[in-house]
C-alpha cells in the first residue's frame, strides 16, 4: 500500500484492523478521539467486527475481557484519566492471562489534568498499574509509522504471551499528521486464539476466573506469570541508539521526548559535542541490558522526560550506582523545544568537563 | 528548501485545518517530502480561534512543532493580533484583506488577497481557502501546482471539483495581476 498522511490515532485504528483485530470497545476523551472515530466509522462496517462505544471506561475494558476470553483479538483506548479508571479490568486480564491491547494517549496529570501532550503516565503503565503483582508490556512509539508498526505487533506479544499490552503514546504523537505506510493486508479470515472458551461441547467445562480461595494455588499461579514475564525479558526488550558510537554523553528518551531530544543532540553536535541517544521501545521489559552496556564507555547520562522523573528510576536501577545521572523535566502537558533540551545538553557537558 | 515551517491560522469553518490537510498530503505523498501536521483549536465547530501548522522537510523530521514559521497564513484579525504582529524578518505573511486590517507588520513580506470577497462574488463562500491556496502556491515554490491540485480533488466532495478548481486558478492567478500593498 502507498504511504497515506495520517494522525496517529487513526493509525492505529487502521493498523489494528490490518492486525485482525475484531473488537473495539471505548468511552471518548481528548486526545484520542480520533482512534474511537476511525474505529466507529471503519471496524464497524468490517463482516464480524464488532464496535461499541461503551457507558464508561470501566464497561469498555470489560468488555475487552470478555472478547478476550472467547479468543477475539479485542482493543481499547484511552487517555490517561480514562487509563486509571480501566485498571481494575486491566488487573483482571494479566489474572486470567487473557490477550488484549491498551492504548493510552496519555496527557497532562494529576486528576484530569490538561489535554495537552505529557509522559506522566510511566510509573502506571510499567508497574503493572492495578492491584497485583503483575506486569504488562508496554511498548513506546514515537512516530506515527511506528504507531502503526507497534500497534501490530502489540497485537501478536498480546497473544503470543497471553498478557495485556499497552501502547504508550501521548497527545502529540495521537495528534500529529504523518505520512505512514501500511505494511499488510487485513487478514481475510480473523484468528481466534486457540483454548479460548467457545463452548464445552465433548470436553469438560472451563472456568476463567481471578479468584480462587487457596493462597497456595494463587501463589502458583504468580510464578507462572512472572516465569513468563522472564522470557518476555529476554526476547522482547527492544530499544534505538542514536550516534552514540563516540558519545561521552547519552540522553535517554523515549516517545515524543526521544524526537525532541534527537533534534538537540544534532545541534549541538554541530557545535562538535559528542552526545548520543538510547530510546527504550519497550518501557517494560526495560532495556537494562543495554544501558549497562553504555555505561561501559560513557559515564554521563542525561534522562530527559516530559514528566517529574519516573524512567530516570529505571535508567538508575540498570546503572547500580554506575555512572552520573542527571534529570530534566517537563511536566504538566508542556512540550520543550529542541533548543530548549540543547541548552540543559551543552550546560551539562561543560559543567562535567567534557569538553 | 530544506525545511519550511507554515501557520495557517484562522477561525472555524474557514476551512483552515483541510488547507493544512491539503498542503500536507500534497507535500508528503505527491512531492515525497519529509511532513508534520499538527493542529490546534477550541472545543466549538465553529467560531473559536483555529490552526493547522505544517513542517516541510527534507530530512526526517524531529521535534513535529514550528518554531519560525516561514509562511503564515492569516484569516482573522484575532489570529494578526496572536502571530502576525510576532512574525519574523523573514515571514511571508498572507492575509486575507476582507478579514484582517494589518498594521506596522515587521514581515518582510506581506501580501493580501479579499479571498473571502472573491468567493462570495462567486458564490461559493466555502472556496475562500481554496482561492487562498492557489494565491500561496503562486507565490512559493514549495509545493508543486500538480501535486496541489491532485491533492485538493482528493479533499473535496465529488461534483465540486470545478468550481474547487476555478477558485485554485482565480487565486493563483490574482497574483499575476500585481502584488498590491496591504
Amino acid at each position: 500500500m502507498p504511504k497515506v498522511l495520517m494522525d496517529g490515532n487513526s493509525a492505529i485504528g487502521e493498523a489494528a484492523i490490518r492486525a485482525g483485530c475484531q473488537c473495539y470497545f471505548g468511552y471518548p476523551i481528548t486526545p484520542q478521539n480520533e482512534l474511537i472515530e476511525y474505529m466507529a466509522t471503519h471496524l464497524s462496517r468490517r463482516k464480524g467486527c464488532v464496535f461499541v462505544q461503551a457507558e464508561s471506561e470501566l464497561a469498555a475494558i470489560n468488555m475487552v475481557y470478555g472478547a478476550s476470553v472467547v479468543g477475539a483479538r479485542a482493543m481499547t483506548s484511552s487517555s490517561s484519566p480514562g487509563i486509571s479508571l480501566k485498571q481494575e479490568g486491566i488487573s483482571y486480564l494479566a489474572a486470567c492471562e487473557l490477550p488484549a491491547v491498551i492504548v493510552n494517549m496519555s496527557r497532562g496529570g494529576p486528576g484530569l489534568g490538561s489535554i495537552a501532550a505529557a509522559q506522566s503516565d510511566y510509573f502506571q503503565a510499567t508497574r503493572g498499574g492495578g492491584h497485583g503483582d503483575y506486569r504488562t508490556i508496554v511498548l513506546a512509539p514515537s512516530s506515527v509509522q511506528e504507531l502503526a508498526d507497534l500497534t501490530i505487533r502489540a497485537f501478536d506479544l498480546a497473544d503470543k504471551y497471553k498478557i495485556p499490552v499497552i501502547i504508550l503514546g501521548d497527545g502529540v504523537l495521537g495528534q500529529m499528521m504523518e505520512p505512514v505506510e501500511f505494511k499488510q493486508e487485513a487478514p481475510a479470515v480473523l484468528p481466534v486464539r486457540e483454548g479460548s472458551l467457545r463452548g464445552a461441547k465433548g470436553r469438560p467445562s472451563k472456568i476463567i476466573k481471578t479468584f480462587t480461595s487457596n493462597p497456595a494455588e494463587l501463589e502458583e499461579i504468580n510464578w507462572s506469570l512472572f516465569r513468563r514475564y522472564g522470557l518476555i525479558k529476554k526476547q522482547e526488550t527492544t530499544f534505538e541508539t542514536f550516534m552514540i558510537d563516540d558519545a561521552k554523553l547519552v540522553v535517554v528518551a523515549f516517545g515524543i521526548a526521544a524526537r525532541i531530544a534527537k533534534g538537540a543532540i544534532r545541534n549541538v553536535r554541530a557545535e562538535g559535542l559528542k552526545v548520543g541517544l538510547l530510546r527504550p521501545i519497550t518501557l517494560w521489559p526495560f532495556p537494562d541490558e543495554a544501558v549497562k552496556e553504555v555505561v561501559k564507555n560513557v559515564n554521563h547520562f542525561l534522562v530527559f522526560e516530559m514528566n517529574m522523573g519516573q524512567m530516570l528510576e529505571d535508567v538508575q536501577l540498570s546503572l547500580e550506582g554506575k555512572g552520573e545521572v542527571s534529570f530534566y523535566g517537563r511536566p504538566g502537558g508542556v512540550i520543550p523545544t529542541p533548543s530548549e533540551v540543547s541548552r540543559v545538553i551543552s550546560r551539562l557537558y561543560y559543567q562535567k568537563g567534557l569538553k | 528548501m530544506k525545511k519550511m515551517e507554515i501557520r495557517i491560522a484562522g477561525f472555524g469553518g474557514q476551512g483552515v485545518v483541510l488547507l493544512g490537510n491539503i498542503m500536507g498530503k500534497a507535500a508528503s505523498i505527491y512531492n515525497k517530502r519529509f511532513a508534520a501536521l499538527t493542529q490546534s483549536y477550541g472545543p466549538e465547530s465553529r467560531g473559536g480561534s483555529c490552526r493547522a501548522e505544517l513542517i516541510i522537510s527534507e530530512s526526517p523530521i524531529e521535534y513535529p512543532y514550528i518554531i519560525d514559521p516561514g509562511i503564515q497564513v492569516i484569516l482573522s484579525q484575532e489570529a494578526y493580533i496572536e502571530f502576525g504582529g510576532k512574525a519574523s524578518k523573514d515571514t511571508l505573511l498572507i492575509v486575507d484583506s476582507g478579514l484582517v486590517k494589518v498594521d506596522n507588520s515587521p514581515a518582510a513580506q506581506l501580501l493580501s488577497i479579499p479571498a473571502s470577497r472573491m468567493a462570495q462574488e462567486m458564490g461559493r463562500p466555502v472556496v475562500a481557502n481554496i482561492i487562498m491556496l492557489g494565491f500561496l502556491a503562486a507565490h512559493s515554490n514549495i509545493i508543486s501546482r500538480e501535486a496541489l491540485e491532485r491533492s485538493i480533488k482528493d479533499f473535496i466532495p465529488a461534483g465540486t471539483e470545478s468550481f474547487n478548481m476555478k477558485a485554485f486558478e482565480m487565486g493563483y492567478h490574482y497574483s499575476l495581476l500585481g502584488d498590491r500593498p496591504a
